[in-house]
This record gives structure tokens, sequence and C-alpha cells, in this order.
């Protein structure tokens, strides 16, 4: 009668081989350990708090999408103090600021968080406007740093280029246009004519070349007709869509997020846009579940950007995202998103680290050991498995996106369970070592160079 | 098609012109009166879209709509007007009234204070995610231009630009009121000497430019939604406009708001890429041929 599910399974693993063994093994995974699984610490660990400094909008459009990052690290600290904090002895205390003070703001707020506040860890911020900013200060500092987005490829492409101290553990973003262009290829193999909707800063500019380079080779005479560039922020996006419109696409590629996008929707449905042509988009779903409407049309390719939407592995299949889901929505009355999951899993990534570290060196491990333990490290999160790719410090889990449609159980649109697409991951990303822009090729990203002369050729 | 498109550009211009138009007609009429340039403007304005979008898409406008249908919808609409003019009138005497003799400093920290701390009230009381009012606007249907629909709120939106231009002219250049206001906006000290009651006009005078502002968030939120950081994004086209229209004149509002609204869209429809720029542009050069707006006094 009883289920046999990953979890127990592994469990109950693990109280076979502790019975057989002397030394405990260890499960890690992101979520709360039971209790008979608990680790044994090697030698003294001092009580000090291990302080955490979180810099995600906290005000802004962009609020939409740093809240429930915000929720995720505090409920992964949470749990993670219940069981006494790191290596049972260092909780985890957070000090927050506002990403929407701005990129110089931040970098100020970070030199200040690490010089008065003796941080041990940064973590958080949303905006690839701010990660390339700050990874450069962070190295400085020597300050261990898991950034949750700002997956701009740039960050480690150029800002930099080798990584000591600095991780990112969601998304790199040339996969986010990449990701849309396979899914729109696959539901509309005959959409020739593209256009293009795009908050105009970096992370437009991404999803716009790496979806047309990726739309192109999918779908051969594939021809971009249009483009619309709103600044971050807009509210009125009518002009944009009576344009759009003009000019008759098939298909439109839209990387608007957060609020912007909420407003966009809601506008392009009374306009009529959706009716003239098939919607892609990177990030419909990327905000609070509970943001988009009832109202929003079905059928509309929807992106969460870093590979997580709360239903997909779905119940039953992946017991971390059960787990996950249920704890989230018992602390906070809501469903998580992919900025949940990701702040989520940086926690406990940092956590399995530091216990491997532990294991090795016994004690307080310093940073480098648990840099060590980071670089490489595979871990089940709620979104799936997550590799750090040593050679970059980036990331890596399969990329999903899947269509919009209306289900009774939800008070918001979800996804189609018989549409969504898992793309392994090095199918759409540059491999290790790939050359950087700038030593053999000149173009904007090292994703950019390798789609060009390497994929589907 | 290309008549088609130009007749519902033309529409979304006028529609962000009247916005515009609201904004930056309350911003003109609190500096031309009492010499105030109110930072926090913008963030009262998106106070008036959040309460309206709280009231009607709510609970309120559920109980309203359900007793008296579509037109209880409408008879709700105001309220986040109404509420941003309280407000007003609540904060001319507390916090401005200590500053008029201070110089022009003093009056840019306070409304900037101002508005971070309305900024921070609305996520605290309204939460992060986005208040929308769209039963309003779906009650409306919508019309058809050529093969297109376009929503039939939005030319109610425009109808209420054209009657509150209308309506703040005839209340400036043909009520007493409106010759006290304008006294007092050319000589505080000569009205104050013919017995006119200057605090008095001030509370009025500020109440009726958050009103008219909260009217603008008020009339918006139907067909857009209430979120995060409207108020600053606002804020700054309503600068250029009165830039170019000059500061302290309602015909300078006016026609800036016309201005930015025709160019905002042509920009977006043929120079998608310098959209951004061209509005800046125009104001630049209007800078550059009269200092002081198209309408401004020296």
């Amino acid at each position: 009668m009883s289920e046999v599910t990953r979890r127990n399974f592994l469990n109950n693993l693990a109280v076979g081989a502790a019975a057989a063994a002397t030394v405990a093994p260890v499960t890690y995974f992101a979520g709360p350990r039971p209790a008979h699984a608990a680790i044994k610490v090697k030698g003294v660990v001092p009580d000090k708090p291990f302080k955490t400094g979180h810099i995600t909008f906290l005000t802004g459009p962009a609020n939409l999408l740093g809240e429930p990052g915000r929720k995720g690290h505090l409920l992964a600290a949470e749990e993670i103090n219940a069981e006494g904090g790191f290596l049972g002895k260092r909780k985890i205390e957070t000090i927050m600021a506002d990403e929407a003070a701005g990129t110089d703001a931040n970098v100020k707020e970070l030199r200040r968080m690490k010089l008065s506040e003796k941080i041990d860890l940064f973590t958080g911020v949303i905006s690839s406007g701010n990660t390339p900013a700050l990874g450069p200060v962070a190295e400085e500092l020597g300050l261990l740093t898991m950034f949750n987005d700002g997956c701009t490829d740039f960050l480690f492409d150029k800002a930099v280029p080798n990584p000591k101290y600095v991780f990112r553990v969601t998304n790199i973003q040339s996969a986010d246009g990449v990701t849309s262009a396979v899914g729109a290829a696959k539901a509309w193999p005959n959409a020739k004519r593209v256009a293009s909707i795009q908050p105009d800063y970096s992370y437009g500019r991404n999803v716009h070349e790496h979806f047309m380079l990726a739309y192109q080779k999918l779908v051969p005479g594939a021809t971009s007709v249009s483009e619309a560039w709103p600044k971050l922020g807009t509210t009125d996006f009518t002009p944009h869509i009576t344009k759009l419109i003009s000019d008759t696409p098939d298909v439109l590629i839209c990387g608007v997020w957060g609020g912007d996008y909420v407003a966009f929707y809601k506008q392009a449905l009374r306009y009529g846009l959706f009716d003239k042509m098939k919607v892609a988009t990177t990030l419909a779903f990327g905000g609070q579940p509970h943001a988009i409407g009832k109202d929003h049309p079905e059928g509309v390719l929807a992106g969460v950007h870093a590979n997580y939407f709360f239903l997909h592995p779905a119940k039953g299949r992946w017991p971390t995202n059960d787990g996950f889901v249920e704890r989230y929505y018992k602390r906070w009355s809501e469903y998580p998103s992919f900025e949940s999951d990701g702040a989520y899993a940086s926690l406990y990534l940092l956590k399995a680290a530091i216990e491997k570290a532990n294991l090795l060196v016994g004690g307080w491990p310093e940073d480098e050991v648990i840099i060590a333990m980071l670089e490489g490290m595979g871990m089940d999160t709620p979104a799936g498995y997550l590799y750090i790719r040593p050679d970059n410090h980036q990331g890596y889990k399969d990329a999903v996106i899947g269509m919009t449609k209306n289900n009774p159980a939800y008070p918001f649109p979800v996804w189609d369970p018989n549409s969504i697409i898992t793309i392994p991951i090095r199918d759409i990303t540059a491999p290790p070592n790939w050359p950087k822009p700038g030593t053999t090729h000149n173009e904007s990203t090292a994703a950019a160079n390798w789609l060009k002369t390497t994929w589907l050729t | 098609m290309t008549g088609t498109i130009f007749v519902i550009q033309l529409l979304n211009a006028l529609f962000y012109a009247a916005v515009l138009f609201l904004i930056a007609a309350g911003l003109s009429l609190i500096y031309g009166v009492m010499r105030i340039v109110n930072l926090a403007h913008g963030s009262l304005y998106a106070l008036g879209a959040y309460v309206t979008a709280w009231a009607v898409g709510g609970a309120v406008g559920a109980a309203v709509a359900g007793t008296l249908g579509q037109i209880g919808l409408f008879l709700l609409l105001p309220i986040g007007a109404i509420a941003v003019g309280v407000l007003g009138a609540v904060i001319e005497p507390t916090l401005l009234r200590p500053l008029y003799r201070r110089s022009e400093e003093y009056h840019l920290l306070i409304t900037f204070g101002l508005l971070m701390i309305i900024e921070d009230m609305l996520k605290l009381i309204f939460g992060g995610t986005p208040l929308t009012a769209s039963n309003i606007m779906d009650g409306l249907g919508s019309i058809s231009v050529g093969a297109l629909p376009y929503p039939t709120y939005n030319l109610l939106v425009i109808a209420i630009g054209v009657a509150a231009a209308v309506g703040l002219w005839w209340f400036v250049y043909r009520t007493k009121f409106g010759v006290i206001l304008r006294a007092i906006s050319q000589d505080r000290r000569m009205a104050a000497a013919l017995g006119i009651n200057v605090g008095r006009v001030y509370v009025q005078a500020f109440a009726i430019g958050c009103f008219i502002t909260g009217l603008g968030g008020a009339i918006v939120v139907p067909a857009q939604a209430a979120v995060l950081g409207m108020g600053v994004e606002w804020l700054i086209v309503a600068f250029v406009v009165v830039v170019i229209g000059g500061l302290g004149s309602l015909e300078g509002a006016l026609v800036g708001a016309l201005i930015v609204g025709i160019a905002h869209v042509a920009g977006i429809q043929f120079f998608a890429e310098i959209e951004l720029a061209v509005l800046y542009l125009i104001a630049t050069v209007v800078l550059m041929v009269r200092p002081t707006g198209l309408f401004g006094r020296a």
C-alpha cells in the first residue's frame, strides 16, 4: 500500500547503509532532512550567526519577481534554522536591501554589507543590469556570492570571466530566447513572419538576438518584420501593440516581464492582438502565478525564464517539488515562482557544500573549501536536477516551457500538461570552455557564437 | 489597413495625451499658484489608480455591481480622485505650508520624501501584485475601427480629458475663484492685502491639483493596471510636458500633452529604436528656443 517515492526510497537506503557502516551517509537535496538522516558534524563549529545580504526588488513593477525570491530565501533560511542552522550551529540571519535603488546604490550597499555588516554570503539580485556591476565587486571583496538571477551571459563571458567567489544558481540568459524559439517552432512550424516586443535594455536585446538566431535555423526563411522596444516600467503599450498588428506578423516573441507583462497582455487582449498572431513569451509565467488573471488567453507559449513552474514536475513525480510547493504554500498562502525556487535552492546548495566541506576538513570550513565543493556540485532541487558547472560557476538545469490553459483548480492560468516540453540544457547552451566574446570571435555572447557555428548545421 | 492603423494610433495618442494632460495640469496648477514643484505628483496619480482599482476591481466593486450594475461601477470610478483630493487637503497645511518662505531646495526635498513615503505606503497597503479594474472596461465592449477592435472605454477616457480641459479653462478664466487664483499667482502679497484668505485658497488649489491627478489615475486603471512604480514613470513624462508647454500654464499643459502624445506614438510606429530620444529632443529644442516653454512666463 505504501507508495515508493524517490525520497523514501533514498531514505530507506540511507537507513540500511547506516546500519551497515558506522559513518552515516548523507543525501543532499533542497529541503529539510528527516530527523533520522541528520548529519554528523566533524569538529567544533562556532555558533556565530551566518550573516546573509540579500538584494532584490522590494518595490516597483519588478517586485513581482523580487517578492517570491525573498519568500523562497526566507523559507529555506527558516527551515535550515529549524535544524539549528548550517552544521546545526550557525543560524542564518538575512539583511535585505531594495534593488530598485539602482545599480550604483546596489554596489555601495554590497560594499557596506561586507565591510560594516560583515556578511558571510551575498545573494539575490534580479536584474541583468546589476549582476555585471556587482560580480566584480564581490570578487574584489572576496565575498562568497550566489546570485539567484540577473542571468545575463555577459556576467561570466566578460564581467567576471574567471569567477572564484561568484556563483549564479538559476539560468543563463541566452537559453531564454532559444527555449522560446524551440517551443514556437514546434507549435507553429510555418510561422515565418516574426515580430518582437522587448524591454529596451540588455535582457530584451539578448532575448531578441538569441530567439532570432535559433528560430531562423529551426524555421528556414523566417524573417523579422516588426520590432517594438518599450522601456522597462512602461504602462501604456497600446501604440506598440497597434504597430505590431500593423506589420502583420505570424508570431510574436515577447520578453516583457513583471508588472509590465500584466499591463501588456491586458491591453493586447482588448486590441485583438492575440487573434492576429501567435504569441511566444519568455516570462509570462515569471512572476507570482496569481498575478496573471483568468482573462489571459489560452494557447500562449508561456516562458518561465529560469525553468520552474510549480506544477512541473507534476505532483507525485518529483518529491522534492511536492514538498517544496506544500511548505511554500503553507508558509506564504501562495504558490512559488522560479525566483522562489532559485533563492530556495541557493541556500540548500550552500548547505550541502558546507556539510561536504565539513566532512573533509572538520570545523567551520574556509570559503575556499566550500567553493571547491560547490564547483561541479549536482543536487535535486524543486525544479529538477541542478548542476553547477565548475568552469563558469553557472547553474544549469533543463529548460521547460508550456502553453497557457485555464484549469478550474487554480484562480490563474497554468500550463497545459500536454504542452510542456523539456529541452536538455546542453542542447541549447555553449559547452564548457567555449571561446568567450573578444577571444576568437566578437559575438555578443559565447552562446551566440556556438549557435551560429555548430547548432543544427 | 493603413487607414485603420492611422486612426487607431491617433486615438492611442489622444488617450495618452488625455491622461498626461490631467497629470500635467495638476502639476502646473500647483506650481502656478504656490510655486511648488511637486515631485510626489506622480505618486499621487498612482494612489488614485490604486484606490480606484481596489474599490472597483475588489469586493466593493463586486457588491456595487451586484446592486446597481455597470452604472454603479462608473459611480465608483472617481473614488480614487476624491481620495487623492482629500489627501492633498491634508498635505498642504501640514507639510508644505511651513516651507513657502524657504528656498526651492526644501520644496524638492520634502516632496521627494513624500514620493518615497507614498510609494512604500502603496506597497504596504495594496501589496506587490498589480491591481486591475478591467470589469469596467470589459462591460463597455469595443467598437470596430476598420477590421480591428478598439475598446469603447478608451474613447471615454479621451472624452474625460477633453471635458477636464474645458472645465479647467472655464474654472480658471470664468469664475470668481479663478480670478482669485490668478491674482494670487501674480502677486501673493497684494492679493493678501486686498483681503483674500491666501491660506484657504492654497489648500483648495492644492486639493484641486491633486484631485485632477488622482482622476488621471482613476480613469487609466481600467485600461491598464495599478502597478508599483507607475507614478515615477508618468512623473517624468509629465515633466517633459510642462517643460515643453511651460510650467504653471494650463494651455501649456494641454498643448504639451498633445505634442508629447503624438510624438510618443509616432516615434513607436516609425522609429521604434529611438522613440524615447524623440521626446527629449523636442524638449531640448523648446528649451533652446523658448527657455520658459511655449506658454510659460519668465
